[in-house]
């Protein structure tokens, strides 16, 4: 039960908020004010755990900071008229959990208490973005078995957006038919919230659920890179682990995914060409961010044989660290795309789901760590 | 060519596909080298600008490329001479020519569709064939390429739904742009990859039937690469570098004779799809 308190300096708005949190089940309004002081000097009576708090026209940051200091244990959701990306991560980085557009129903308060309470103490999102010099690197493959041994690892949530914005694949990969893609959520963008966001996500397991990508080549036009960037941070809010998928090359859609990304991974299918080539001039771009050594990963697939030398041999003609090496499993992986099973089809004992754990484990930064349970 | 006296418009031939390592580059360096051999003037053209391949199959360093003629047309306008930059292709008495990609990512980033079109208007004026490989995607570039091609091959493999997904929504795409059925030619690339896809059922949903067929040949393809010597001029014979030959032979409409009542499914097929799309 969520012991909610509503500060709320509009006496019509506290009004109607008040109807809706009392209308709301697994919701108790133990307290409400109209005025910051108030709430700061008498709500601590009413021990609530769930601070409802209007930051529209004031100093979130610092008002965040002084609730924080009174209910320390309480979890704050911050109420704006409208989403703000910029906002919204200061106000996270200030210590509130996530950020709710009023008047909202009573559903959208449940969602948006599920949705940014689940991401549990460490809040903030890993946003990794799979970049590729050419198509064919097998980086969709790949994303897709990243994500669900994520969510199967950490239960936490996990998203993909599929920003190959001509020719994604998600959708196939997942049998999934969606209504909404990456082109209505870019056309409704300006008017959504996190929370209002989800629902254009489909889900394909426990955990996990995909943006999928634009049906039609030339639908490209309706996902501008601005709003294609809010989707992105709003998206952060959303999930634990949000998985990208850019089209091929550097264009406005790959750039604007890798800038906002905490890790971007190189990928390349080995195919006996020119790939290693590649992926040393697209490595010399990313070369410009102060970081990249921490934040750019190199990944092989289709490695034979994928073993450790291949992975050190590799490395040295790339002359850089080769973070991950996925072994050839073409009729595993074409059967389960074929049959849109992506998320059940591939073993989790089989050598690419192996890889993949491998992956997931350094990721999620457990890589290094001595595992006590036998299981 | 033949003297005549207005100018003439050597045939641009542009290889598309939307799906990615399909064979664009080893087909059209091999057509380059067959129409080459056969005592064509051929300039093949790199427009995969980020991560073109052209050079790196025919072991070529050019000292110039494309990024170099779009400097020469901002400076100098119209008396900018594309054929200073290209790169010649020597084997064994075959010539022919390359517009190499960009070798830096910024400036191939920054190469505009205008430049690279007035280029290839530029380049057929000066020779019989001007072949383009290009990258898998509807760009600004590639849609006024196949606008202005004589011909587009429309590459295409049959390995996993994914593929066959988008060489659908190429297809259609295509369609829309209404070219004539005799520009838009759909080849099959690796024909015997393993799959459980079968090829009746590709062309089934295509709604077309494909014109030419070239086999897998990895081993050959691969070595190829390797030796920068494309099939067609190569001493030994392979299956793919005969089929390769077959379809120069087709495209300048030696020997093969088309029947008109080759592809009556195919009318069929698009009537169909439009009432059904």
């Amino acid at each position: 039960m969520y012991r909610v308190m509503l500060v709320e300096r509009n006496r019509l708005m506290l009004e109607k908020l008040t109807q809706v949190v009392q209308g709301t089940n697994g919701f108790e309004l133990v307290a409400r004010y109209q005025s910051v002081s108030d709430a700061l000097g008498q709500g601590t009576i009413f021990n609530p755990n769930l601070i409802l708090l209007d930051i529209e026209e004031q100093n979130s940051v610092a008002l965040i900071a002084d609730f924080l200091k009174v209910y320390p244990k309480a979890s704050i959701l911050c109420m704006g008229e409208k989403w703000k990306a910029e906002s919204a991560s200061h106000i996270v980085q200030a210590g509130a959990r996530g950020y709710i557009i009023k008047p909202f129903t009573g559903v959208e308060l449940q969602e948006a208490v599920d949705t940014f309470l689940k991401l549990g103490t460490e809040a903030g999102c890993e946003t990794l973005v799979f970049f590729s010099p050419k198509g064919k690197s097998g980086k969709t493959t790949l994303i897709a078995n990243l994500a669900t041994a994520l969510a199967r690892k950490t239960h936490e949530q996990v998203g993909i957006i599929d920003a190959d914005l001509q020719f994604g694949d998600m959708s196939v990969f997942f049998n999934l038919a969606p209504k909404t893609t990456i082109v209505e959520a870019a056309r409704d963008v300006k008017f959504l919230s996190p929370v209002t966001l989800h629902p254009y996500f489909m889900p394909v397991m426990q955990n996990v659920s995909v943006l999928c990508g634009t049906a039609t080549p030339n639908l490209i036009d309706k996902v501008s890179i601005r709003r294609f960037e809010s989707i992105i941070s709003m998206s952060r809010s959303l999930f634990r682990y949000l998985l990208i998928d850019v089209p091929p090359g550097f264009n406005p859609t790959s750039i604007a995914a890798a800038e906002q990304s905490s890790t971007t991974f190189l990928v390349s299918m080995i195919n006996d060409a020119y790939e290693i080539d590649h992926m040393k001039r697209a490595l010399e771009i990313f070369q410009d961010w102060e970081d990249y050594q921490e934040r750019v990963k190199a990944i092989f697939t289709r490695v034979e044989p994928c073993n450790s030398q291949s992975q050190q041999e590799l490395a040295r003609k790339l002359g850089y660290p080769v973070t991950a090496i996925i072994p050839n499993e073409y009729s595993i992986v074409s059967d389960a795309a074929d049959n849109g099973k992506m998320a059940t089809d591939i073993r989790p004992d089989s050598p690419l789901a192996q890889s993949v754990d491998r992956l997931a484990d350094e990721i999620t930064g457990r890589g290094h760590r001595i595992r006590w349970s036998v299981s | 060519m033949l003297e005549l006296e207005k100018e003439v418009n050597g045939v641009v031939i542009t290889f598309f596909s939307t799906a990615s390592a399909v064979g664009k580059t080893l087909i059209s360096c091999n057509m380059a080298s067959e129409l080459a051999r056969q005592g064509k003037s051929v300039c093949l053209v790199d427009y995969d600008l980020q991560f073109g391949d052209v050079c790196n199959y025919l072991q070529l360093l050019p000292k110039n490329t494309i990024a170099d003629v779009q400097r020469g047309f901002t400076l100098q306008g119209d008396t900018c001479h594309v054929e200073e930059y290209l790169t010649p292709y020597e084997y064994h008495g075959v010539l022919f020519y390359v517009m190499a990609a960009p070798k830096k990512l910024e400036e191939a980033y920054n190469i505009k569709a205008d430049y690279a079109i007035k280029a290839i208007r530029q380049l057929r004026q000066k020779f019989d064939y001007v072949i383009v490989d290009t990258t898998s995607m509807f760009s600004v570039l590639n849609l006024e390429l196949l606008d202005m091609s004589t011909i587009v091959t429309f590459l295409g493999i049959v390995d996993f739904i994914p593929t066959i997904k988008n060489m659908k929504i190429g297809s259609n795409t295509l369609n829309e742009l209404n070219y004539d059925k005799q520009k838009l030619r759909l080849v099959l690339n690796r024909s015997n990859a393993k799959t459980h896809i079968s090829l009746d059922d590709v062309e089934t949903l295509l709604g077309e039937r494909f014109y030419h067929i070239l086999p897998n040949d990895f081993r050959a393809a691969s070595q190829s690469i390797k030796d920068g010597i494309p099939l067609v001029l190569k001493q030994e014979h392979t299956e793919l570098g005969e089929a390769l030959r077959d379809l120069v032979m087709r495209y300048t409409n030696q020997g093969v004779q088309e029947f008109e009542d080759e592809y009556p499914e195919e009318v069929k097929e698009s009537w169909l799809s439009r009432i059904f799309s």
